[in-house]
């Protein structure tokens, strides 16, 4: 067990913290495209409300 | 109760990652891949902060760098992604079933079998570091490890004898392999080549080194800079014994 937490000690950590850097980063991308999806949504939403023909096919 | 699912899947997912990234470095340690490796984890670092800190100029300039980079890599080092994409499917799972006793029983027999006729022998056995620069500077084998093929490697006047082995795993990775020789001035000036070669491959790396004197017919193991002269047979298995654990080395 020691020799397992031992060996390669120092690539251990580094990819620990390569790894944690990683998952903080993609994490706060993931919450900013998150924000912006539901930004798009509630704009389209409004612009719906406000224009009902809007991305409709006009009744002939 | 849903935190806890959270904090799991969280923990979960920096494992993974960690697994992906210790993986990458252990199979670029001891390849010329890992410089080129640290650059990019050294330009990735400084995109991420110049990123944090709303430097937008910076991290444009680092993006398109990256970008680069990431395409560098992949075109300068394709051989070693196909060899290590390909070692995935080959390698980890056969290692549960090597038979570690065997390949030092072969080892063995063929150093003293060597020894008995006085023909040189060069054996180095990768251990944690990865070999791959001195496997590339000899020919490919990829053979099975046993006593027949290392005799013949090293029979004189034949097209592989010159240079060392290396044996990587359960495989008789290359031949006719160049090591580095020893700078150290306190050696002996009364050594020859092959075993200025096993020292200095052995300073270099954590590889264990066997050497056959072509002179004398006496069996040296060389690790860590050290050198052990005229090992018997049992010694030579004891020492491989203890140091040599194909199923425990680098491919986890």
């Amino acid at each position: 067990m020691n020799n397992w937490i031992v060996n390669n000690f120092w690539i251990k950590v580094v990819s620990l913290i390569l790894a944690i850097i990683t998952w903080f980063y993609v994490n706060e991308e993931l919450i900013k495209e998150r924000r912006m999806a539901k930004q798009l949504y509630k704009s389209s939403a409004i612009s719906q409300v406000q224009n009902p023909s809007h991305g409709k096919k006009p009744v002939k | 109760m849903h935190n806890h699912i959270s904090l799991v899947k969280i923990l979960i997912e920096i494992c993974i990652l960690w697994f992906v990234c210790y993986g990458i470095l252990l199979f670029a340690r001891g390849t010329r891949g890992v410089y080129v490796l640290r650059g990019i984890i050294l330009i990735t670092l400084i995109f991420i902060i110049t990123k944090q800190l709303g430097f937008d100029r910076i991290n444009w300039i680092f993006t398109k760098i990256f970008a680069l980079s990431i395409l560098a890599f992949l075109i300068i080092f394709q051989q070693e992604i196909r060899r290590g994409l390909a070692s995935i499917g080959q390698r980890r799972w056969s290692r549960f079933f090597l038979k570690e006793t065997e390949i030092i029983s072969e080892i063995t027999t063929a150093c003293f079998l060597l020894s008995k006729k006085k023909t040189g022998a060069l054996i180095a056995i990768e251990r944690e570091t990865r070999l791959e620069n001195y496997i590339e500077s000899g020919i490919e084998i990829d053979a099975k490890v046993n006593s027949e093929l290392l005799i013949t490697i090293f029979t004189p006047n034949t097209p592989l004898h010159d240079g060392g082995i290396v044996i990587s795993g359960e495989r008789v990775a290359a031949s006719g392999c160049l090591f580095p020789l020893t700078q150290n001035p306190k050696v002996s000036t009364t050594l020859g080549t092959r075993h200025r070669a096993a020292l200095g491959l052995s300073e270099e790396t954590d590889a264990i080194v066997v050497i056959v004197s072509e002179e004398t017919g006496g069996v040296s193991v060389a690790i860590g800079g050290r050198l052990t002269h005229d090992l018997d047979r049992e010694s030579l298995e004891r020492v491989l014994g203890n140091l040599y654990r194909p199923d425990s080395k680098n491919r986890k």
